[in-house]
């Protein structure tokens, strides 16, 4: 499986050093528009780094960011498992803290709904299934949301010692919203159980509609970090605004069909896959289909846009952070 | 300024006139980052031409140039916050340059800060992992240099403990033996030298000489200028930005010594009082035949000539001389008293001339502190610190255990006995 991509070529001058760096000979960062890099057969990589925004030269910038995704796949996995461990060795709880922000959401709108405090509309499947599977979804589009600036806050130090891709971060990143996600995935299994939830076959099409959301999640709050990393009141906004977020996203009700408040699932960007993916799951049949592609769609362009804008931020918010 | 051009294969690291611009005040500088992630977004290089400063800002980096060749050790050295840091960062893509360009051959390999990323719960064994990988190597290498590296930093006994039972040594320890058994072709290390106990820091230097052997080529940054010479090649001095030497490592050295010295003597000029009876004037370090000199080695005669200014007469003063070094601090003193020695003073003031022959001291940077006293305990008139700059510039010291080294010549013969 292995291939030779990080051997450095040898350049006839006796023993080599073993090559350690993560560049490929063919890839270097900021390559610099007067030509320099290195050309011919044997010849070692040439890295420039110069003013030049790495911008200028987009198909580059991004072929870059791929060839880092793919070197930095072992360090993502290295930090994933580092962090799981770490995570759970000095927990007395352990697993149970993963299900316990859904199960207390859920109890609580359970609760409230059962004192006639509000009314969910007609949800077509038991409403505690409904309101916990909203909420697992919601969970992980906000935890995709914030995991951009809380992954730079976190690794800070790593990031303004060391030059390594940087993408590795947002894998792990991803990886474990998508493991907490997973994990509350069995609760929602075992709530299928004990609600006796009628299982439909759309089920094999939720994980797209969920991957959409994570994914729009994620990039949206990678948009924002640059912002965020390098004022805090960004994070706070966030945190201040989310309770009224999640209000907007029918979580806790069915989605509004009349307008204005219809328009409410085109803005939120939130809602389209949130709902595509909750009926895929409970109810088989969808109404949101034309508007939950659309918004998996989008998230790709978004996506890469992202991804520009986080790695061609890196350097001026390192500078920041040591100035 | 550069070394002249050989085979440019040879060439590692080329930073061909490099400017960096810094911000201190907080607001601004986040504000400046917000507008510089904005233009990089839009694609607006940043070559800032070398005067469009914005408020508050200064160039921590000036025109810097300089190359680094295969199987070279440069150490950059200068006072804190000359830029060496900065230079480093950059050399290793952390940050970008405002203008001019960072040429890098081969792979970099970088120690920053040793240990950076060690997650405390986990054991020893699985960090050297995700270190590895930090530095971008693979699981299938790090096997293979497994047994290395756990032997290089001495620590077989608990590298499967949790790393927080580790004390900082051990961790230092660890860091170092994983990066330094990596092997690029360009290794940057910032403020490592002084790692561990003296055992492990030969062990370091050993290990070093052996990568520089090979051909890896080294940049290094250290205030720890007495350890250099068992490493580094060569050096380049920072000051306030602006690479101010660049060639062989005693000559800068000494150069730094002296900038170190230059901003004690700033301070101490602002003190300074004037309305004295007696003061000490002009000093001057001289040889043998009294005509100055600021460069000596090992062994000759230096002079040093005092003139002492007075308003009234001064009868029976004394002088007392302390010979120092920026770094060690003062290294002898001594008092005309102890050979007898009370003169008088009569305005306008008169030269007393200390003479020094065979002076001991090996290569660096001098200077003496003068005192004047009249006979008894109390009657001080002048104290004048930092004056008589000199520095020794031969014969070369050897750190390797071949020669002599330290800070004094000291006087020995051997016998073999037996």
């Amino acid at each position: 499986m292995e291939t030779e991509f990080e051997k450095s070529k040898p350049s006839g001058k006796g023993e080599q050093p073993i090559a350690v760096a993560r560049r490929t000979p063919e890839t270097s960062r900021d390559v610099s528009s007067d030509g320099t890099e290195a050309s011919g057969q044997g010849s070692p990589s040439v890295t420039t780094y110069s003013a030049q925004s790495s911008i200028q030269n987009p198909s580059q910038l991004i072929r870059d960011i791929f060839v880092d995704f793919w070197l930095g796949r072992e360090l993502a996995w290295r930090l994933f498992l580092r962090n799981i461990r770490g995570l759970y060795r000095q927990t007395l709880l352990g697993l149970f803290w993963a299900f316990l922000p859904p199960i207390a959401n859920t109890a609580i709108w359970i609760f409230l709904r059962q004192a006639n405090v509000f009314s969910m509309g007609d949800t077509q499947v038991d409403g505690t299934v409904y309101i916990l599977t909203g909420m697992i979804l919601w969970q992980a589009f906000i935890d995709a949301f914030q995991m951009p600036l809380a992954m730079f806050n976190k690794n800070r130090n790593l990031i303004s010692k060391l030059n390594f891709p940087r993408e590795s971060l947002l894998l792990v990143g991803v990886g474990e919203v998508l493991f907490d996600l997973l994990i509350r995935l069995l609760l929602l299994i075992s709530a299928f159980l004990i609600f006796e939830v009628p299982v439909h076959a759309s089920v094999l099409y939720a994980p797209i509609a969920i991957l959409g959301l994570v994914l729009i999640g994620a990039s949206l709050g990678l948009l924002l970090m640059p912002i965020g990393s390098l004022y805090q009141d960004v994070g706070r906004f966030i945190s201040m605004v989310l309770p009224f977020w999640m209000i907007i996203t029918p979580i806790i009700y069915v989605p509004l069909t009349t307008f204005p408040g219809s328009l409410l699932n085109w803005v939120n960007p939130a809602s389209p896959l949130l709902l595509l993916a909750r009926d895929w799951l409970l109810i088989g049949t969808t109404d949101h289909l034309a508007i939950g592609l659309t918004f998996a769609a989008a998230a790709i362009p978004i996506s890469l846009i992202a991804l520009v804008v986080y790695r061609v931020s890196i350097p001026v918010l390192i500078e920041r952070m040591t100035a | 300024m550069n070394l002249s051009r050989s085979s440019s294969s040879d060439l590692i690291l080329d930073v061909d006139h490099v400017w960096k611009i810094y911000c201190r005040n907080l607001k601004r500088a986040m504000w400046y980052g917000l507008k510089d992630v904005g233009r990089e977004i839009i694609g607006g290089g940043r070559d800032r031409s070398h005067h469009d400063l914005r408020s508050g800002e200064f160039f921590a980096i000036s025109d810097a140039s300089f190359q680094v060749r295969r199987g070279e050790c440069l150490a950059m050295i200068g006072p804190n916050g000359a830029g060496k840091s900065t230079m480093l960062k950059m050399i290793n893509g952390l940050i970008k340059p405002d203008s001019g360009s960072i040429k890098i051959t081969g792979k970099i390999g970088a120690l920053i800060e040793l240990g950076t990323g060690f997650n405390p719960i986990l054991s020893g064994r699985e960090n050297i992992y995700i270190n590895a990988a930090v530095l971008g190597i693979r699981k299938r290498e790090v096997d293979g240099l497994m047994e290395k590296i756990v032997e290089f930093a001495e620590l077989g006994h608990v590298i499967n403990d949790p790393i927080k039972t580790y004390s900082s040594g051990m961790r230092v320890r660890l860091g170092f033996s994983i990066a330094a058994n990596l092997r690029p072709e360009l290794l940057l290390m910032d403020e490592v030298l002084a790692v561990g106990d003296v055992g492990f820091r030969m062990k370091c230097f050993t290990h070093l000489n052996e990568l520089v052997k090979q051909g890896v080529s080294i940049v290094l940054v250290t205030h720890a200028v007495g350890m250099l010479q068992r490493v580094a090649t060569r050096s380049v001095v920072f000051g306030q930005g602006k690479i101010v030497h660049d060639g062989d490592l005693e000559t800068g050295c000494t150069i730094y010594e002296e900038m170190l010295g230059a901003s004690d003597r700033v301070r101490a000029k602002k003190k300074e009082e004037s309305g004295r009876i007696g003061e000490i004037g002009s000093v001057e370090v001289c040889n043998e035949g009294m005509e100055p000199q600021a460069e000596f080695e090992t062994g000759e005669t230096v002079r040093l000539r005092i003139q002492i200014n007075a308003r009234e007469k001064i009868k029976d003063a004394r002088l007392i001389v302390s010979l120092c070094s920026p770094v060690h601090g003062v290294l002898s003193s001594v008092s005309s008293p102890y050979q007898g020695i009370y003169f008088d003073v009569d305005p306008p003031g008169r030269v007393i001339t200390l003479k020094i022959p065979e002076i001991p001291f090996l290569i660096g940077a001098y200077h003496f502190n003068i005192s004047l006293f009249g006979r008894e305990k109390v009657d001080f008139y002048h104290r004048s610190s930092l004056r008589g700059v000199f520095r020794i510039v031969g014969p070369p010291t050897n750190a390797d255990g071949y020669g002599i080294n330290g800070i004094t010549k000291l006087q020995h013969s051997w016998e073999i006995n037996g």
